[in-house]
């Protein structure tokens, strides 16, 4: 015995420190993934039989592609929409203006808040009666009926931008701090503009951190749950439909809900391995190191 | 004045009550490789920077080739820079990296390749075209530094600590290296460095700065026979310094008493009797002699208070007269051990005027 | 030459307009929900085309307080955000230890296995989740709740605690083994001093993902176990807006006070937690 600890003990020490983890990543993902997994496969509300009939009637059920669709546009939309507003913030916010350490912390705000009192305050601001339409109305001409915001697909594709941008913004800010700023004085030096400077050097070596928080800023749209579920209106995406099949039908359809919650994961993994591979590709060939 | 490529006219820099640049004021000439020398801190960087245009000078013009370009923006201005982290793209291979200033020009691709081939032969690295800077050794980088630098022909070179990120032997190599390609082509180089033996191997002229002021500017043998301030003295060489008072002026010759002894040096204009000077000495200029060699004008006797062995010389440290010591450098084949007895002789003393305090 | 610094001058001018018009929009764009929620949360009888309520009153507050029981709402959030943050630390601090100073084959296929969790929808194994704990009878406690938040806090503690633990500098701890100190006393006046900082930022982050966590928590919780959030999006569905924006302004005091801790104390890219290889 105390040979056998000797060979291994540091073996068994490195898998008692990983202990913890394993329990908490089996008891609290892994299991319920395959429950979620096995309950997909079970006919509705039975504990036993195998049946792909969850499956087949989402992915014939045109309302079940429309969901798919939506949770696309969505969530891409978000994300393209993230980057526009990130590249050039982070490129002011690198400069130090004056309060740059407020505008900073203000990017962080989205994050630490809980989504929900976002998504409230945002309903309150573009509805027809919030500020947004209160301008329009009174200062901008031919503007006689408020635009319509919330319950739109812009409209929650602008709440996706105001909650899940900050994961592009500081990616991109913190790779931008990260380049020698000599290596821009070279460029300009060398006969470059500002603009060519912006996009013969800086945009190639941040475009792989801008990428990386893009896919953070994607992974968190696509699982947005809270708030379409309360600024969505009629426009459910995946995860809210999921929800919705547990929620509102009696008794509660779990098969079916379990079903659209594989299909999601799939389709988040197969979207994520399409888009770090095209990472790779772009960035990998002309980034740094 | 057609001769001046270069022209620094009273330019201030300030950083809040830091001053940077003290009403500088320097001119470079066509084709003459000029060294700004100073410790960190001497505004030297912003003297540079001011000449890319990357910092705005407070006050004061500066000029290249007769054109006021204060106000020309960077890009504009026909520059050429080596940088102390050689400022690479890392994304870009060598051949795209030196033949980035010619694409920003929109040189034909031929032409391009042309020049791209042609500085890269300048700087012997024919056969790198398609690596990454980073697949290069540090020396090889800046070589390519130097070649994008060079391919459009700018009027002007700047080269900002351009080898203190490279190890000790390679410095050596790069320095002549950089040496002959600037005089190859005949360009008007500026070169930023606080290594002084950098500035004296390679310079034409040297331009020393202390605290954002101009110290000196002279070849390297003016600045290094004939410092004209101490801190000059201290930056280029080892020096001894002492402290004295004049007794004596005759004509052309001082008698300075210094710690109790007499010595008989060139006189400072407008020297008076008791006056306070301070004399400078080389180490390696103090003769030094056998205790029973015969006295003389300036030889004093004096007493080895530590050597040090340094290979091709001797490192003494001397006591002589009222508690004076002396840091003395002398060929390492005649030794003196520690204690010994010696006599030293001052050839060439310089002092200069101190105020009082 | 005039000409040309005028042109410049006018250049930069143009610049710094354009940049503080995108500061200034950002501005309004992120924090103007927060003003129309506490003008909400004090006006009384706003209807209509008007920029600000005409009258104020703190009644919703009372509603809120009394009614919404935010006092005992809040409890829950603080109970069930201490033990999952103790449980993510605890789990943290070991992984990390073992990912981030520990030789083992196929280290960087074990670690993404674990952060998997933060790859996934988390509403597609809260399924599963809700299934076993309803089983398991841990659905409305507070350990139930906090377990389910553990599964999204404890991979980003995992993360930033490996990362501290393989930033700890070998040679400070063989400096302080020469200096003559023994383990506890290397392990108290050395290690500790070095980690500390990640292990506060990762108590701080795993605690903002569970004051945050709603999905988990809607799958989870109970009459005795009603978080902050959960809170919120039940108010919603009454549709009391003022009561709702009463509540919400007690909720987002909290996120300020960590939002402040943040900024003097982490570093923000490690809220987002990048991913390795990406």
């Amino acid at each position: 015995m105390t040979g056998f600890w000797r060979t291994h003990s540091s073996r068994l020490i490195t898998l008692f420190l990983l202990l913890p983890a394993l329990v908490g990543f089996f008891g609290l993902f892994f299991y319920p993934m395959l429950l979620t997994v096995i309950l997909s496969f079970r006919p509705e509300g039975q504990a036993i039989g195998w049946t792909l009939e969850n499956y087949t009637r989402f992915l014939a059920d045109p309302d079940g592609r429309w969901v798919i669709l939506l949770t696309f546009i969505l969530s891409l939309g978000g994300t393209a929409l993230s980057v526009l507003l990130s590249v050039p913030l982070a490129l002011i916010l690198r400069e130090k203006v004056r309060g740059h350490r407020f505008y900073r912390l203000m990017v962080l705000v989205p994050l630490v808040v809980p989504g929900l009192i976002g998504a409230l305050g945002l309903l309150l601001f573009w509805g027809t009666r919030g500020w947004f339409n209160l301008f329009l109305l009174q200062f901008v001409p031919f503007v006689e009926r408020p635009v319509a915001v919330n319950y739109t697909i812009h409209g929650l594709i602008l709440f996706y931008v105001w909650l899940y941008f900050p994961y592009t913004c500081i990616t991109t800010l913190s790779s931008l701090e990260s380049l020698d700023r000599s290596i821009e004085e070279a460029g300009e030096v060398s006969g470059a503009t500002r603009w060519q400077v912006l996009r013969y050097i800086v945009l190639p070596l941040i475009t792989p951190g801008i990428l990386a928080g893009s896919v953070l800023t994607f992974m968190a749209a696509f699982g947005a749950f809270s708030v379409p579920l309360i600024a969505g209106g009629n426009y459910r995406p995946l995860a809210v439909e999921i929800y919705k099949q547990i929620a509102v039908p009696i008794p509660a359809r779990w098969s079916a809900a379990s079903a659209i919650a594989i299909i999601m994961g799939v389709l988040q993994v197969i979207f994520l391995s399409l888009y770090m591979r095209f990472v790779r590709r772009g960035g990998g060939t002309g980034g740094p190191s | 004045m057609t001769d001046v490529m270069i022209e620094f006219r009273d330019v201030c820099k300030r950083y809040g009550t830091l001053v940077a640049n003290d009403h500088l004021s320097l001119a470079i000439r066509k084709g003459e490789l000029m060294t700004l020398l100073g410790p960190s801190g001497c505004g030297k960087t912003t003297a540079l920077r001011c000449l890319t245009g990357y910092i705005r000078p407070d006050e004061g013009r500066i000029f290249i080739d007769g054109q006021d370009i204060t106000d020309v923006p960077t890009h504009q201005r026909e520059l050429g820079m080596v940088f102390q982290n050689f400022a690479l793209f890392p994304h870009m291979t060598v051949q795209d990296n030196v033949g980035f200033p010619l694409m920003i020009r929109s040189l034909s691709t031929t032409e391009r390749a042309e020049r791209v081939a042609q500085a890269l032969r300048l700087v012997r690295l024919e056969g790198y075209e398609s690596h990454y800077p980073r697949q290069l050794s540090g020396g090889q980088q800046q070589r390519v530094g130097l070649a994008r630098a060079l391919v459009y022909r700018p009027k002007v070179l700047l080269l900002d600590e351009p080898l203190s990120n490279l190890d000790a032997k390679l410095r050596e190599e790069m320095r002549f290296e950089i040496k002959e390609v600037v005089t190859r082509l005949e360009i008007t180089a500026v070169y930023v460095t606080h290594d002084q033996a950098e500035a004296l191997a390679l310079s034409d002229r040297v331009a020393i700065m202390n605290r954002g002021r101009l110290e000196q500017v002279g070849t390297p043998e003016e600045i290094y026979e004939h410092p004209r301030s101490r801190f000059v003295a201290e930056f280029i060489g080892l020096s001894n310094f002492l402290e004295g008072h004049v007794q004596a002026v005759d004509g052309d010759i001082m008698v300075v008493s210094v710690g109790g002894l007499q010595m008989r040096i060139p006189a400072l204009p407008n020297a008076g009797q008791g006056q306070r000077v301070l004399l400078f000495l080389r180490p390696n200029e103090v003769e030094l002699l056998r205790p029973d060699d015969p006295g003389g004008a300036n030889v004093f006797d004096a007493q080895v208070e530590k050597a040090t062995y340094l290979g091709d010389t001797m490192d003494y440290r001397l006591t002589f007269g009222q508690d004076m010591t002396l840091r003395v450098q002398s060929d390492a084949q005649r030794r003196f051990g520690q204690g010994a007895p010696v006599r030293i002789r001052f050839p060439r003393v310089r002092c200069w005027a101190m105020t009082s305090g | 030459m005039r000409l040309a610094r005028a042109y410049g001058r006018a250049m930069w001018d143009a610049r710094l307009i354009l940049a503080y018009t995108l500061l200034l929009s950002l501005t309004l764009f992120i924090l103007a929900p927060f003003l129309m929620i506490a003008l909400r949360s004090v006006g009384k009888g706003w209807f209509g085309r008007l920029w600000l309520p005409p009258q104020l009153t703190l009644d919703w507050y009372r509603w809120a307080v009394e009614v919404g029981n935010i006092p005992e709402v809040m409890k829950n959030t603080l109970i069930i955000g201490v033990i999952a943050v103790a449980v993510s630390t605890a789990i943290g601090i070991f992984a990390g230890w073992a990912f981030g100073r520990r030789q083992m084959p196929g280290k960087e296929v074990l670690m993404a296995i674990i952060l998997l969790p933060r790859m996934i929808p988390p509403i597609t194994y809260a399924l599963g989740v809700a299934k076993i704990f309803y089983t398991l009878e841990l659905v409305d406690t507070y350990l139930g709740v906090a377990l389910a938040h553990v599964s999204v806090c404890a991979p980003y503690a995992i993360l930033v605690l490996s990362a501290t633990f393989e930033g700890l500098d070998e040679r400070v701890l063989e400096a302080a083994g020469v200096c003559g100190a023994n383990t506890v006393k290397r392990f108290f006046y050395v290690v500790l001093p070095l980690i500390m900082p990640g292990i506060l930022a990762s108590m701080i982050f795993s605690f903002t993902h569970s004051y945050n966590e709603f999905t988990l928590t809607l799958l989870t919780y109970g009459p005795h176990t009603v978080t902050l959030p959960v809170r919120t999006y039940l108010a919603v569905g009454d549709g009391y807006w003022e009561i709702t924006s009463a509540m919400a302004m007690l909720m987002v005091v909290p996120s300020l006070l960590i939002l402040a801790v943040i900024q003097r104390r982490a570093k923000p890219e490690k809220l987002v937690g990048g991913f390795k290889g990406v």
